[in-house]
This record gives structure tokens, C-alpha cells and sequence, in this order.
């Protein structure tokens, strides 16, 4: 089967067209460094099915990350039958810098003319046929979003894989045409592949070419002693990009007609930028833009309607009968969207799923559980183990979807970038270039794909302080727990928002990470910053095809993860509830008894500075279970609540009538936790902040220690993460129930900086 | 006990068996999962699935 590369810089486009080619869905994001390793698929539509091969954006052949490195190493020595340069054509001048690197080598090569729709609707105009020509090589005008060239492309792709092309350089007729003539000469009489390539390389000074090509090196220094620039002297490295850039502009500037004579005419793209971006208002606006998203998701009252103009509530109409249960179904469905205020669309898409179609559903399955005359330990396990822990997850899926419906736009217009751009300025002083930034952003989708993304990052002590900190970044399966706890504290106890409370907790996990940052980079992990240089792509309207791709790729992992990993936890933390260490099996009533009890009380006193250890009595113990299950999946958290809820309600004697409790909902289930232990709200928060910042789940502790190397450095993150956990809990526990502690903490705070302080004078002094 | 509870035994011990011998089976293989759904080209698990499909596919 033939295999054709994708090449091209980031952020050009390359992952949509291997989508639209592959009938993929791989995730696309509008900012540079998405991909960071290759991909493949298979295009059937040409005579015969041809492997299309999705490399990671570079923006040239001399790379300096680590997923560079993976893209010229693959057109290098996997020998693809034709690449595929992809132009970015709203970049044209810049993106041709790459393409003239790939036709030095001995490879069939078609470009590929992306974003053609947006150069037209710019007014823009580009000479495909000119550039053909000045190019050598065939040049199809594509828009790989809205699928139009793909055909032509390929056929054209096709049939130049049946030919054999040799490089040629545009530095030919360069003042370093002579040399690096010569130096593919000597190479071409060692049988080296692609020659040219490697000449230009070598002369460029690139340092993988000079490990490579050791004893030819020697003949090349002594070929450059023949050669000096006025300008560069000898960084031959500035002499030859100098000479491309000198090539292009005066070769392909003529290619492109713009409409728009005016150089000072600021685009759309820009104006927006002048507001979103600015030095004062960048941050505010951005925190503001988070509010308002958790707001629509997880807001009871839509822009404080209810509260502003006094609404009445579902009582107060009299659409509720003596029990509080709605008099008829419209009532019930009404009751999805108001009740004194109106709901956001968050809320109201979860009330609907919980209420109408996951309560509904699972209470059908419980009735018929229930009468088929199954001993009731097996009845308690299925409706009080199995289907109160799925449904209790399953219940979190409505407010995940919208939040990350929510990112995903941020994400695919090109806001996300500026993001990074913002923050670059606060986070250098901390240590971390806003390249570090892009990351952590994934890091509230998972924290698997955000760690493997920091690949993008060429120094080793910022890659693993950003490793480190990524799990703060609150992910979806830690969604759960944060809207549970939230909405649980709001139902409890009648305090807060549950928009508000779960934003602050996102703010919380940003704020650890720049804290823990600051640490690291000033004591352990202590290096310069590096330079941020990113393009920031367009602002284009969010592609819908992306937006469910993004939605359904959670939908189908949070579903698989339910049926998989969480039900087989539920069955075991119910059988370790039910059974004693004698292997007796118990009732409800006697769960202080049980394997899990006993183990959990042991280890119950050292949660107690952060609330939820022994000052909760003799349950308290159910939190210690559920940051441990935690580990395992950080859903788990609330299907274990679910599960021991059952147990705790039968033993507590806890009055559903009043509370309205139900397990099979997360939010009831908490309340449940909250009734037996007796647990207080600053309890409450600093149990989540644990859960947010202390060992993320197996798959991300893998990912770490994969993509640390070291095994020193992946056993002290494991250490960070306790830490740090343990001590951000601490702190929100101790200010939270007497406020005056906060004096110690600074105290404490401030012997910390004033260490670090004294350590680093007294570094310099040594150096000095 | 009868036949549902002696069924609803083996179903549990089954499940819970082999969900940890998938994820060491996983493990060992050096896969690790990520929570893109399958389609991400990030993580190993996900570049196998695509290989299987794809070889499927051809």
C-alpha cells in the first residue's frame, strides 16, 4: 500500500484534512502543537488505498522538540512515497519556508493550497499555476474544512508517487550554491540518501546532521573556511535561512494579489485581539469568560433572573401537591427549567437526563430487581451497589458535555491560544513560558493527553514542572466530584452557588499550579524561561462537525469507563462492605464491621487536619474510601458515595422523606455522607481540593512516569502530588473553621519564601 | 441460593476479573488510556485501536 506524509506547519491544517481524507476524528484544535506524535489512516478513494500519515506540525527541518524530531525523522527514513506539504495560504510566505526544505529532498512532493475559502472571502487571490511553476511541483488549492480539492489532490499525490523526483534547493543561486554543491557531491560519493538534503543540513550546522555524518564533517569545516559573509560572518545557520527567505520573498511575493492595499487596515481577527488580548483586561476578561461558563452549566438561577425580579416559585403557583411532587407532567417537566428562577441550560439538560430519563430508567430496572425474588443481599447488591454507583456517575454526564461543549468552542476559534498568549506574561515571572500553558488548558479535558502534549516543550526542568501541576487542572472525571460536592453543600446547607462554588474551584486548582510552579522553578527545578514565540491563529467560527466529535469522543469514553472500571469498583466496595474480616457476610446495618471499615479506620486519623478524618466520628471513614477509590478512576469518588450510601442510611436511620434522598442521584448521595458524619462545609471544600490536586488516576500516574523517564524525578512527583494535596487541604480546612490560622499559614508561607530567597543568594554568592 | 444469585456471582467475579486483567493485560503492553474516546493519537491504547480498525477496515 502506498503511504502518503502530511507535512506542513502547525496550525496549518493538517489534522482536519487527515480527518476529511480518513473519515478519522482526531482531535483538532485551533492552536499550534495539537499533534504531537504521528497518526495513520487509510484514503480508499484513489485506484487503490493509500496510507495517509499525520505528522505533527514543524516549522522546519531543523527541529528543536521533541515531536519535531518525530516528523522529519519519518519523512526521512520511512521513505513515504510522496509527502504532502500543506500551505497554509493566509500564510503563504511564511509556510513556503518549510516547503522549500521539503524539495530538497529526493522525494515525490505535491502542496497542498489549504484555507483557499478564507484567502477568496479575504478578497485575496493566489496564483496556483505561477506557483506551480516556480515550485516544480504540482499545486492544488484545497479547503480542507469544508472538503472541496481533496479529490483533485489526491489523484495528483498519486500519480507523482509513481514517479521519482530528486531534490533540488532554492539556495542554488544563492552565494551558498557552491558549497553545498560541493558538499552533496562528497555525500552522494558515500551512497547517501537524499544528498541534497543532508548537504544543506550539514551546512546549516544542524546538530542531529553532525552526530549523523561524523566523518564527513571535518570536510565541510574545511569547505566553510573557504566562505565568509559580511552580514553573518559564519552562523551559517542565519546564512542559509537568510538566502530561503530572500528566495521567497523575491520568487513567490508576486504569486499573491491582496485585495487591500492598506497595510495599517487591521483585520477582524486583530481588532478583537486589541480587546481580548490587552495587557490590563486580558486576564479579567478571561476569568470573566470562565464565569460566565460555569454559570450557563452549572448556574440555579440564569443571570440572577429569579433573585432580581422575585419570581415565584412552583409552590407559591400551587403546581406542587402536599408531598412537594408535581401535580402533573408538564408540572414535572416544568419543573426541569424553573422553579422561582429560570434554570441555565446546563442544569435544565441535567435535571431532564436525571429526572426524567437516568431516575426513570434505573428506578424501572430496581422494580424489576426487586420482584424477582432474588435473596435480598443479591437485590442489594445490584440496586444498592451496582445501579446506585452507575447511575450516580452516569448522572454527571449532562454537565460535562455542556462544559466541555463550552471549552471545545473556546478551543476550535482560536480563543484558547490567546490564553496562553495572556498568561505567557504572568506565568515568565513564575518560571513557565505561556507555551507551557497550552497543556495545562488540555489538562481540563484529561490529563493523559495534556502530559503527552508537553513533548512540545524543549526544556527538560519546565516540561517537568508543567507535568507536575497538569493534574491540578481540574479534568472531567474529577467533574463529578466538584458538582456533587457543590451542589450537595447548596442542597445541605442552603449556602452558595453551585456555579460559584465550583468556579472557585477551578480558579483554586490554577492558582495551586502557578504557586507550585513558583516553588519548583526557584528551589528543584530551577532554569531560565524560555522564549515564547506562537502564531496566533485566526478566530473562525466553531466547525460543528468538531464540536460533536469533541462531545461524542466524551460521551463514548465517559459511557465505556461506567460499564468498565467503575462497575467492577462498585461490586468490590460493596462485597468489601458486606463482608467482615472473618469472611461473615453482613447487613447494612453492620458496615462498621466490614474489611473496608476497618482498613479505612486505620488510616482515618491523618485526614483529620483536613477535615475528614476522625473529628467525623465512626463514618468518617467513607471519605477516606472515596479519595482512595479516587485513584482508580476519579469517578469513583461519587459511585462509592453512591454505594455506601445504601449502607449508611439503613445504619444512620437518615429520613428520606425529608431530605428527599435518593442515591441513585451523586448530589443526594453526598448529602447522605454529609447527614451521617456530620462533616462541615470548609470539610467539604478541602475534600475536593485533596481530590483535585493529589494523585491523579493510574492512567495519568503512567503517563507521568512514561513521559518523565527518570525514575528519581516520577518518584518525587508522586511525592509532590501527596504534598501538595495534603497542604492545600490543610490550609482551606484550618482558614475555613477558625479564620485566624490564616495568620499562622502566612507566617509559615513566609518562612518558605524567605528560605528560597536565602538559598538562591546564597547560590549566586557561590557563583559569584 | 438459587440459580439467579449463583449467576449473579460468577457475572460479578467475571467482571471485576476481567476489567483488571484488561488493564494489565494493557499495562504490560505498555498502553496507557487516555479519555478522548479512542480517536486522539496521543496515548498508545488509542493508536492501537486505529491500527485494529483500520487493518479491519482493509
Amino acid at each position: 500500500m502506498k503511504r502518503f506524509a502530511l507535512a506542513g506547519n502547525p496550525n496549518c491544517g493538517k489534522t482536519t484534512l487527515f480527518n476529511s481524507l480518513t473519515g478519522a476524528t482526531a482531535h483538532v484544535g485551533n492552536w499550534p502543537g495539537v499533534t504531537v506524535d504521528k497518526r495513520d489512516g487509510v484514503y480508499k478513494k484513489c485506484a487503490e488505498p493509500v496510507q495517509i500519515v499525520d505528522l505533527p506540525g514543524i516549522y522546519s527541518l531543523s527541529p528543536y522538540t521533541p515531536e519535531e524530531v518525530i516528523a522529519r525523522n519519518y519523512i526521512l527514513d520511512e521513505k513515504p512515497d510522496c509527502v504532502i506539504n500543506i500551505v497554509d495560504a493566509t500564510n503563504l510566505e511564511r509556510n513556503l519556508y518549510l516547503t522549500t526544505q521539503v524539495l530538497e529532498m529526493d522525494v515525490p512532493v505535491v502542496v497542498a493550497l489549504n484555507m483557499m475559502d478564507a484567502v477568496k472571502k479575504a478578497g485575496d487571490s493566489i496564483n496556483a499555476k505561477l506557483l506551480e511553476e516556480r515550485l516544480g511541483v504540482p499545486v492544488v488549492e484545497i479547503s480542507a474544512l469544508k472538503e472541496t480539492g481533496l479529490k483533485e489532490l489526491m489523484d495528483k499525490a498519486f500519480n507523482e508517487s509513481k514517479k521519482i523526483r530528486e531534490g533540488q534547493t532554492v539556495l542554488e543561486t544563492s552565494p551558498l550554491g557552491h558549497l553545498i554543491g560541493d558538499v552533496k557531491i562528497a555525500l552522494k560519493g558515500q551512497n547517501v540518501a537524499n544528498p541534497l538534503f543532508h548537504a544543506v543540513k550539514l551546512v546549516e550546522q544542524d546538530e542531529i546532521e553532525a552526530e549523523m555524518h561524523k566523518e564527513t564533517l571535518p570536510m565541510v569545516e574545511d569547505f566553510k573556511k573557504t566562505y565568509n559573509d559580511d552580514i553573518f560572518g559564519t552562523d551559517f545557520e542565519a546564512l542559509v535561512a537568510d538566502a530561503r527567505y530572500k528566495y521567497i520573498s523575491s520568487n513567490f511575493a508576486s504569486v499573491l494579489s491582496k485585495k487591500s492595499k492598506d497595510k495599517t487596515q487591521m483585520s477582524k481577527s486583530d481588532k478583537a485581539d486589541k480587546v481580548l488580548t490587552h495587557k490590563w483586561w486580558g486576564i479579567p476578561i478571561f476569568l470573566l469568560i470562565l464565569f460566565g461558563i460555569f454559570h450557563l452549566t452549572f448556574g440555579e438561577d440564569l443571570l440572577y433572573l429569579g433573585k432580581i425580579f422575585s419570581l415565584p416559585s412552583l409552590e407559591d403557583l400551587g403546581l406542587l401537591d402536599e408531598d412537594g411532587e408535581a401535580i402533573n407532567f408538564g408540572v414535572r417537566i416544568l419543573a426541569t427549567f424553573y422553579d422561582g428562577a429560570v434554570m441555565s441550560p446546563g442544569v435544565w439538560i441535567n435535571n431532564v437526563w436525571n429526572d426524567l430519563i437516568v431516575g426513570e430508567f434505573f428506578g424501572w430496572l430496581g422494580g424489576i430487581v426487586e420482584e424477582s425474588g432474588m435473596a435480598p443481599w443479591a437485590i442489594g447488591l445490584i440496586n444498592n451497589g451496582i445501579f446506585d454507583g452507575i447511575s450516580a456517575v452516569l448522572s454527571f454526564l449532562p454537565p460535562i458535555l455542556v462544559l466541555f461543549l463550552f471549552f471545545s468552542i473556546l478551543e476550535d476559534s482560536g480563543y484558547m491560544a490567546r490564553i496562553a498568549f495572556i498568561l505567557d506574561r504572568m506565568f515568565r515571572r513564575f518560571g513557565l513560558s505561556g507555551r507551557a500553558f497550552m497543556p495545562m488548558i488540555m489538562g481540563f479535558g484529561c490529563s493523559v493527553p495534556a502530559m503527552i502534549n508537553t513533548r512540545t516543550l524543549a526544556d527538560d526542568k519546565e516540561r517537568t514542572a508543567t507535568v507536575r501541576v497538569i493534574p491540578f487542572f481540574s479534568c472531567g472525571a474529577k467533574l463529578p466530584i466538584l458538582t456533587a460536592v457543590a451542589g450537595a453543600i447548596v442542597a445541605f446547607f442552603g449556602v452558595g452557588n453551585a456555579d460559584v462554588i465550583t468556579f472557585s474551584m477551578y480558579v483554586l486548582g490554577i492558582v495551586t499550579a502557578i504557586v507550585c510552579v513558583l516553588l519548583m522553578r526557584s528551589t528543584t527545578l530551577k532554569g531560565e524561561t524560555p522564549p515564547f514565540i506562537m502564531e496566533l491563529p485566526t478566530y473562525h467560527m466553531p466547525q460543528f462537525k468538531n464540536l460533536m466529535a469533541h462531545l461524542w469522543d466524551k460521551t463514548k469514553h465517559f459511557v465505556k469507563k461506567a460499564f468498565t472500571i467503575i462497575l467492577a469498583s462498585t461490586i468490590v466496595i460493596w462485597a468489601l462492605t458486606h463482608f467482615s474480616f472473618n469472611w461473615t457476610f453482613l447487613e447494612d446495618e453492620q458496615v462498621n464491621e466490614s474489611i473496608l471499615a476497618g482498613i479505612a479506620q486505620l488510616v482515618q486519623p491523618i485526614f483529620t487536619p483536613l477535615g475528614f478524618g476522625s473529628q467525623l466520628g465512626q463514618y468518617g471513614w467513607v471519605f477516606v474510601v472515596a479519595a482512595v477509590a479516587g485513584l482508580i478512576a476519579k469517578e469513583n469518588v461519587i459511585a462509592t458515595f453512591a454505594t455506601l450510601a445504601a449502607c449508611l442510611m439503613a445504619v444512620v436511620g437518615l429520613d428520606f422523606g425529608e431530605l428527599a434522598i435518593d442515591a441513585e442521584d451523586g448530589i443526594d448521595a453526598v448529602q447522605a455522607m454529609i447527614q451521617a458524619t456530620g462533616i462541615t462545609i470548609p470539610g467539604l471544600i478541602a475534600f475536593i481540593a485533596f481530590n483535585m490536586t493529589t494523585i491523579p488516576c493510574f492512567a495519568a500516574v503512567a503517563t507521568a512516569k512514561a513521559e518523565l523517564g527518570n525514575k528519581s524525578t516520577y518518584h518525587w512527583t508522586l511525592v509532590f502530588w501527596l504534598v501538595a494535596s495534603y497542604v492545600v487541604a490543610a490550609i482551606i480546612y484550618t482558614v475555613g473553621s477558625w479564620w485566624w490560622t490564616i495568620f499562622i499559614w502566612a507566617v509559615v508561607c513566609a518562612g518558605v519564601v524567605g528560605c528560597i530567597i536565602w538559598r538562591n543568594k546564597m547560590a549566586a554568592k557561590r557563583l559569584n | 441460593m438459587g440459580v439467579l444469585e449463583i449467576i449473579l456471582i460468577v457475572a460479578c467475579a467475571a467482571i471485576v476479573i476481567g476489567v483488571i486483567t484488561a488493564s494489565i493485560i494493557k499495562k504490560k503492553q505498555g498502553k496507557c488510556s487516555c479519555d478522548c474516546g479512542g480517536d486522539c493519537a496521543h496515548c498508545a491504547a488509542c493508536m492501537a485501536a486505529q491500527k485494529k480498525k483500520q487493518s479491519k477496515n482493509i
